[in-house]
C-alpha cells in the first residue's frame, strides 16, 4: 500500500496530465460537449420513470418517489460499475505505454480513479437538484455519502485489476465478467427495493455485498439513517482486502501482462 | 553497470526462445554505445531490461548508485493529435517522469532544441513526422539522465536535427558522468557518434570494441554479409573505411 502511494506521489504529474486529456479529450470531438455529463443520467431516469408509469416494473415500496430511488440508486451503481469498467480497460488502453516507458501501473490505475470521481460529480450535483425537486431532504448525515462511497470505490477496482490483466490473457474471462455486470444490476437492489416478494431474488439479494455498500450510502443520503451498519462495514473491510489483494496480484502478474502486450 | 551472466538453467516451452542470453558489460561515463545486430538479435529486448521495463528471467542490472535512466523506443508514444504542440510538451514530460516544477524550468530549452517555437499553438495531428521526433526527443533529453538510452528513435527527423542531436550527444556525455546507448543499424549513426560498439547476434553479444570502424566491419562481413552481394558489401565496407563526417 506504501508503495502504491509512494509511486502515485513521484508520478503525480502524469495522472495530472492524463487526467486532462482524457477529460478534455473525451468531449472535444463532440458538438454537444460536456452537456453529456447531464444529459445521461436525466435520460436514464426518464426511461425508468416511463417504465414504472407503464406499470412494467414492481418496485415495491420506496421512502421516496420512485423516481427520485431510482435517480440515486442507479447512480451509485454506476459509480462501481464505472469504477470497475475504467479500471479493467487499463492495460488495454495505455498497453504501448506500458512497454515503451518506465510508467508503472500506480499512475495509470490512480487516473482512472481521478477521471471516474470528475465524471460523476457533476452528473451528480444535477442528482441531488433532482432530489430536491422530488420533495427529498437532506440531513446532516449526508455529508459522509462521500466518504461512504468508497469502499464501492475499491471494489470496483479491486475486481477491474483483475479483469484487466484476464482482458489481456484470456479475453473471454472478461467479455463473461462484462456481461456478468449487467446482470448483477438486476440482482441488486437498484430498480426496485430490498423488500421484494420474489423468495428466490430474496435469497440472492441477502447474499449479495452491493444490497449493503449500496444501501447504506443510499440511505444515509436520503433519510440520514444506517442500511444494515454491521454488514456495510464488513463488506467495506472485504473491498479495501480485495483491493490489497488484486493490486498484489497485478503487480505479480507484469511480466506476463507485458509479455503479452508486446505480442498483441 | 553489469547485465545479465548467468547461463540459462530454466526449461523452455516449446514456443519460447532466449531473446537475450548470457549477456553481460559494463558502461563507463562518456561511452556513447551503438548497439548493432541484425533484426531479433536481442537489441530492443536487451535495452528494455536496461531500461527496467522488462524484468530479466534471470541475471540483473547493477547500477552503482541510483542513476536517472531515459529511455526512447518509439517518439510517438503518448503524443495525442487533437492536443497542441505545447500541451503535447506537457504530456511527453510527464511520461518521462519530469515533475511540473521541473518542466517549468526546462521548457524554454525543449523550445528552443526543438526548434518549434512557432508551432506550439497547432495540434499535433497536423506535425510531420520530423515536427514530432524533434518534440518528443527534445523533452526525453531535457530529462538529463544520467544514461540515455535510444532506441532507433533517431532514425526519423530532417537531417539537420539529427546532426544536430550527434553533436549535443557528444557534448551531453562530457558535462557529467553520463553516458549513451543508442540501437541503430545505420553505419553512418554508428560512425558519426559511438565510441565503442557492441554487435549482438541470436541474443548474444558477440563483439565489444572501442574501434567502430573494426567493430562495424566485423557486423558487416560476420553477420549481414550472409544475406547481401558481394558488390553492396563491399560498398558498405568501402563507406566505413572512408567515412567521414
Amino acid at each position: 500500500m506504501w508503495q502504491f502511494i509512494g509511486k502515485i506521489k513521484s508520478w503525480w504529474y502524469l495522472v495530472r496530465q492524463l487526467t486532462l486529456v482524457e477529460i478534455v479529450g473525451m468531449y472535444k470531438k463532440s458538438f454537444l460537449g460536456m452537456a453529456w455529463m447531464f444529459i445521461l443520467p436525466v435520460l436514464a431516469v426518464v426511461i425508468w420513470v416511463v417504465l414504472n408509469g407503464a406499470g412494467v416494473v414492481n418496485p415495491g415500496e420506496t421512502d421516496i418517489p420512485y423516481p427520485a430511488y431510482v435517480l440515486l440508486s442507479t447512480s451509485i451503481w454506476g459509480f462501481f460499475l464505472e469504477a470497475y469498467r475504467s479500471t479493467s480497460n487499463v492495460l488495454t488502453q495505455n498497453g504501448r505505454m506500458l512497454i515503451m516507458s518506465e510508467v508503472p501501473f500506480e499512475p495509470l490505475l490512480m487516473q482512472k480513479a481521478v477521471v471516474h470521481l470528475i465524471n460523476f460529480i457533476i452528473p451528480f450535483v444535477v442528482n441531488i437538484i433532482v432530489l430536491l425537486a422530488f420533495g427529498v431532504r437532506f440531513s446532516a448525515l449526508a455529508l459522509l455519502f462521500p466518504i461512504s462511497l468508497l469502499p464501492l470505490l475499491l471494489l470496483g477496482m479491486a475486481i477491474g485489476m483483475v479483469i484487466a490483466i484476464f482482458r489481456i490473457i484470456m479475453v473471454d474471462v472478461a467479455n463473461l465478467t462484462d456481461e456478468g455486470m449487467k446482470l448483477l444490476m438486476f440482482l441488486t437492489p437498484i430498480v426496485y427495493t430490498p423488500k421484494i416478494s420474489s423468495s428466490w431474488l430474496e435469497v440472492i439479494v441477502a447474499y449479495n455485498p452491493l444490497t449493503y455498500l449500496i444501501g447504506f450510502s443510499r440511505d444515509l443520503l436520503t433519510s440520514g439513517s444506517f442500511y444494515m451498519p454491521g454488514w456495510y462495514f464488513v463488506f467495506s473491510g472485504l473491498s479495501l482486502l480485495l483491493f490489497i489483494l488484486a493490486f498484489r496480484f497485478l503487480l505479480k502478474s507484469s511480466t506476463i501482462v507485458l509479455e503479452r502486450l508486446i505480442n498483441n | 553497470m553489469q547485465t545479465i551472466g548467468r547461463p540459462p538453467d530454466t526449461t523452455l516451452r516449446p514456443e519460447e526462445f532466449w531473446a537475450v542470453n548470457d549477456v553481460s558489460f559494463k558502461v563507463a561515463p562518456g561511452d556513447i554505445v551503438a548497439v548493432v545486430g541484425a533484426n531479433g538479435s536481442g537489441k530492443t529486448t536487451m535495452m528494455r531490461i536496461i531500461s527496467g521495463i522488462y524484468k530479466p528471467t534471470m541475471g540483473s542490472v547493477i547500477y552503482p548508485k541510483p542513476l536517472k535512466v531515459t529511455p526512447i523506443f518509439a517518439l510517438n508514444v503518448g503524443l495525442r493529435n487533437e492536443f497542441t504542440g505545447l500541451e503535447n510538451i506537457k504530456l511527453k514530460a510527464a511520461i518521462f517522469g519530469m515533475t511540473e516544477a521541473e518542466l517549468k524550468r526546462k521548457l524554454d530549452f525543449i523550445i528552443d532544441f526543438s526548434e518549434l517555437e512557432y508551432a506550439l499553438e497547432t495540434p499535433v495531428g497536423n506535425y510531420s513526422s520530423g515536427m514530432r521526433a524533434r518534440l518528443s526527443y527534445s523533452v526525453a533529453i531535457a530529462t538529463e539522465p544520467d544514461l540515455f538510452i535510444i532506441d532507433e528513435a533517431l532514425a526519423v527527423g530532417d537531417s539537420l536535427f539529427k546532426t544536430k542531436c550527434y553533436e549535443h550527444l557528444g557534448e551531453y556525455v562530457q558535462e557529467k558522468e553520463r553516458a549513451v546507448l543508442y540501437v541503430t543499424n545505420r553505419i553512418r549513426k554508428v560512425m558519426a557518434l559511438a565510441n565503442r560498439v557492441l554487435v549482438m547476434r541470436g541474443g548474444k553479444l558477440i563483439q565489444d570494441s572501442h574501434n567502430a570502424k573494426a567493430a562495424l566491419e566485423y557486423y558487416i562481413n560476420d553477420i549481414v554479409g550472409d544475406n547481401m552481394t558481394d558488390d553492396l558489401r563491399e560498398m558498405k565496407l568501402q563507406k566505413i573505411r572512408h567515412f567521414e563526417m
